[in-house]
């Protein structure tokens, strides 16, 4: 490609930005995009995961295995909604600095982008059949009735993450957008086909689902073993998967990695082997070493920082998938998100940062420390009486929040 | 530079992007709406719950809940994104300028959602788990959380009908164009009609019931919930035609279907009518009565509703500058924002849309069908489908025979000018009038097989034209070299 041609996408990618701007530093869309995708996956990883798990257990004539199913299960079924709602924010970060490019990729496989949904509800309807048609049987060694449906809502949830693997691909080309857009001479408005991906890349994202749920499996012995009626050997049994999950994980995880890096399109020029080309692999396999040495035993505080480790981990890795991204558009083809035109907008900034911090730091707090110690609890839970004073606090937050929302409107209608 | 923002164009030719769209947001609506009421309704049978220490009450609420979970949660929460999806691939220029003002309010409705989310779990599967009163308190966060991501989104809707004041358009400012007098109108009408959701779709919860005293008492609860907020939604409904502009009105007086007051009174009145009918006997509220009422709810009320919602904004999609087929058509000097006219006039569309194949860019015989093709696509399809079904098919607009001259007269006279009301204007190039007429012409009269077989000879005889260019090439070349020898 030569300078001309693209100066000529660098032009069209430009003109396609959206003229209203963005309303702050276009860089906190791009760490929040981060930060938020970083959640997302997570999420997404533990679904598939205890997904497998689920599955495993209910084909494998083996208690312990039809147990952990089950109790896996109800981690998959949440792991669905809040990676379904934490991808929402990722997903409007996205438009909002390479609105140009996810625009383009989204309208050239619109069947895809249209199906994705339906799929999705599908996957979700799956999980939930198989859940209702085995609820009901307290005994959760016997075995599970469809599990035809799980496989399904399995292989739909795969679908689904290809789809988007393969649009967030089709960012990274604009310089075959327009031949894209035209097959065989004449052009295409159908949105039928799916245009660019790269299978290690995606194997790679799936793959690490098995040290993530690794990490799941050595916290779940630790949240449950606390419970006076816990089954410790089953518990015990559970985390020492994990352990193997989280260190035979990494290694496979590292090595899709390093084929992902060696795949990686020539307009990344040396990505691969910069520091954010390498410090994301080295990761992966830092997850190992770290199980190996610290979860060795009882591991009573680092079993549960198995979790916050995957995340730090996935955090890395979606800083590098961004600096790959950044690389390729704005070194080879010269768009830089950092330029785009900013209409100051001091006020809905400052009410998102507050309302993320105050109403969502405080509510979370209330809820989880309320789900965690009921889930330790034998019987109902009563919270103590700061708990207690933490729910009336957030309720007030709440009401405040809302009462601003429309003395402010009204203040402004009224001018 | 002369090229304006404009993305290839998605063209579903069977039912039409625009359904596509419309399909998922009334869906949207009633998972949402539901969502929403049933979170208010479940703060005050919590409360109730806890302050007369019932039982009953709260296992409604897991059994509402759980059946939330499956059907309005999991789809809602997927269809709300989806929304995104199907806009930004049948009308990215709309949804990106919604974005772009309003990013920060749908960040900040984001984290009511993961409250949400992680409240309706905890809401179902602590029941019994935890004392009432902190499922009580627990309800409560829930629900107000919810009414905020209502409260939140009303706003930015109202903005795709006009921006909340006129000053927006002068001085820009995320609260000039979030708040007007529109908004609040139709926050109290979603509101009210929320709840009247909410009864209806909890007719199928209560329809499970087995104690006949507790169903009665549910019956007669949701029966009010159900009859005050459809009264009080009807009449915030003609306030609110009272606060759209009246180009708004015109549209609706003009286009909407003649189905659509009489489907929304009779759906209306036969909501009421069902409430009455199942308070007075809760036997009658089965399973079936109450799927088959929400069903006719979205189909007859909803649907209607939010189809007329999107057809009143006509020509535009968004903050009354953004045109229906994503061109800008006008200043907004408060947010730095030129309209895209004055560049198209200039170069015409082919020259300014960014996606034009260089085959495409200027007008000749032997691309004529192909040109017309995509200015009709860019400039109409979002309104109007070239098929035979899909939205507002083309070919219903012109009488049969119509001539070339005639239709590049109509285009000429009424299209680039923009002169009929509800359209945007759609300037052209002669060249661009007479690709446009010819494709509208040929699509008129022989329809998609016309149109695929005349594309299949231009693009061969570019074929041909080519392959005699590298031929002429090929020799001069060898020509050279022999020369040079």
């Amino acid at each position: 490609m030569d300078a001309s041609q693209v100066a000529q996408i660098t032009e069209m990618m430009y003109a396609l930005r959206n003229p209203a701007g963005v309303p702050t530093y276009p860089l906190i869309f791009i760490g929040l995009g981060v930060l938020t995708f970083a959640l997302h996956i997570l999420f997404v990883q533990l679904m598939l995961g205890t997904s497998i798990i689920t599955i495993f257990g209910a084909f494998k004539n083996d208690d312990k295995w039809r147990r952990l199913g089950s109790a896996m299960l109800e981690i998959s079924k949440v792991s669905v909604s809040v990676a379904i709602v934490i991808g929402v924010a990722p997903l409007l970060f996205v438009q909002v600095v390479y609105d140009p490019h996810w625009y383009t990729s989204n309208v050239l496989s619109a069947y895809w982008v249209i199906a994705f949904i339906i799929i999705l509800i599908f996957a979700y309807w799956a999980m939930y059949f198989y859940y209702f048609q085995n609820s009901k049987n307290k005994d959760k060694t016997v075995q599970p009735k469809a599990r035809w449906s799980m496989l399904l809502s399995l292989a739909l949830m795969l679908t689904v993450g290809f789809i988007m693997h393969s649009l967030t691909s089709q960012i990274l080309h604009p310089d075959l957008w327009k031949s894209w857009y035209m097959q065989n001479g004449v052009m295409d408005y159908s949105g039928s086909t799916l245009h660019a991906y790269n299978l290690w890349r995606f194997a790679f994202f799936i793959s690490m689902a098995i040290p993530v749920t690794g990490g799941m499996l050595v916290t779940y012995r630790r949240f449950k073993s606390v419970r006076s009626d816990a089954d410790q050997a089953y518990l015990t049994w559970a985390a020492e998967i994990g352990k193997t999950w989280i260190k035979v994980g990494s290694i496979i995880s590292a090595l899709l990695y390093v084929a992902w890096m060696m795949t990686i399109p020539e307009t990344a020029g040396d990505f691969a082997t910069s520091f954010w080309g390498i410090i994301a692999g080295v990761m992966v396999l830092f997850y190992a070493v770290w199980a190996q040495f610290r979860l060795k035993g009882e591991a009573k505080f680092c079993s549960y920082m198995a979790l916050p480790m995957a995340l730090v981990i996935g955090l890395v890795i979606a800083t590098s998938r961004e600096m790959l991204r950044y690389g390729i558009l704005n070194d080879f083809f010269h768009y830089d998100f950092m330029d785009y035109k900013i209409v100051w907008d001091w006020y809905s900034t400052g009410l998102f940062f507050l309302t993320f911090a105050i109403v969502g730091g405080a509510t979370l707090a209330y809820f989880l420390t309320v789900a965690w110690q009921a889930g330790q609890t034998v019987g109902v839970y009563t919270p103590s009486p700061a708990v207690d004073k933490l729910g009336t606090v957030v309720i007030w937050i709440m009401i405040l929040w809302t009462i601003q929302f429309f003395v402010v409107g009204f203040y402004v209608w009224a001018q | 530079m002369d090229l304006i923002s404009l993305y290839p164009t998605w063209y579903e030719p069977s039912v039409g992007s625009g359904w596509v769209i419309a399909l998922i947001a009334t869906f949207h609506v009633l998972a949402s709406h539901t969502s929403v009421g049933a979170a208010l309704l479940f703060a005050y049978l919590s409360h109730r719950a806890y302050k007369e220490d019932r039982d009953d009450l709260l296992d409604f609420v897991k059994k509402y809940g759980l059946f939330l979970m499956v059907f309005t949660y999991v789809a809602g929460s997927i269809t709300g994104p989806g929304i995104w999806y199907s806009t930004t691939v049948a009308s990215p220029n709309g949804i990106g300028a919604l974005i772009h003002s309003f990013v920060w309010k749908w960040a900040t409705e984001w984290v009511f959602f993961v409250i949400e989310v992680v409240g309706v779990y905890m809401i179902v599967y602590l029941v019994g788990k935890v004392d009432k009163k902190t499922h009580m308190k627990i309800s409560v966060i829930f629900g107000i959380a919810s009414l905020a991501t209502m409260i939140i989104i009303v706003g930015i809707l109202s903005f795709m009908m006009m921006p909340g004041k006129e000053i927006w358009f002068e001085e820009g400012g995320y609260l000039n164009g979030f708040y007007g007098t529109n908004t609040f109108i139709q926050t109290g009408m979603r509101i009210a009609f929320m709840f009247t959701m909410t009864a209806i779709v909890g007719g199928i919860v209560v329809a499970t019931i087995k104690d006949p005293a507790f169903k009665k008492e549910m019956t007669r609860k949701l029966g009010w919930l159900g009859i005050i907020s459809t009264i009080i939604g009807a009449a915030l409904f003609q306030w609110y035609i009272t606060s759209v502009p009246s180009q708004a009105l015109l549209v609706m007086e003009n286009r909407l279907p003649d189905y659509f007051g009489p489907s929304i009174i009779a759906v209306l009145s036969g909501t009421l009518a069902y409430f009455i009918i199942t308070m007075i006997r809760p036997q009658f509220l089965v399973q079936g009565l109450a799927g088959g009422m929400a069903i006719l709810f979205l189909v007859a009320g909803l649907w209607p509703e939010e189809t007329a919602r999107e057809s009143m904004r006509k020509p535009w999609v968004a903050g009354q500058y953004v045109y229906s087929n994503q061109v800008i058509g006008r200043d907004v000097p408060g947010m730095d924002i030129k309209s895209d006219l004055p560049t198209i006039e200039r170069v015409g569309i082919l020259q300014a849309h960014p996606f034009t194949p260089d085959h495409l860019k200027v007008v000749n015989e032997a691309n004529m069908i192909q040109s017309g093709e995509f200015i009709a696509m860019t400039y109409c399809s979002n309104c109007h489908s070239p098929s035979e079904t899909g939205i507002r098919p083309l070919h219903r607009y012109f009488p049969e025979g119509v001539t070339q001259a005639r239709m590049e007269k109509y285009v000429k006279g009424v299209l680039t000018t923009g002169n009929i009301a509800y359209m945007p204007k759609m300037p052209m190039l002669d060249s661009e009038v007479e690709a446009l007429s010819a494709y509208l012409v040929m699509n008129n009269d022989g329809g998609q097989p016309a149109i695929t077989a005349a594309i299949a000879e231009e693009v061969e005889h570019r074929n041909r034209m080519l392959a005699a260019q590298k031929a002429t090439d090929k020799v001069a070349i060898l020509d050279n070299v022999q020369e040079a020898k």
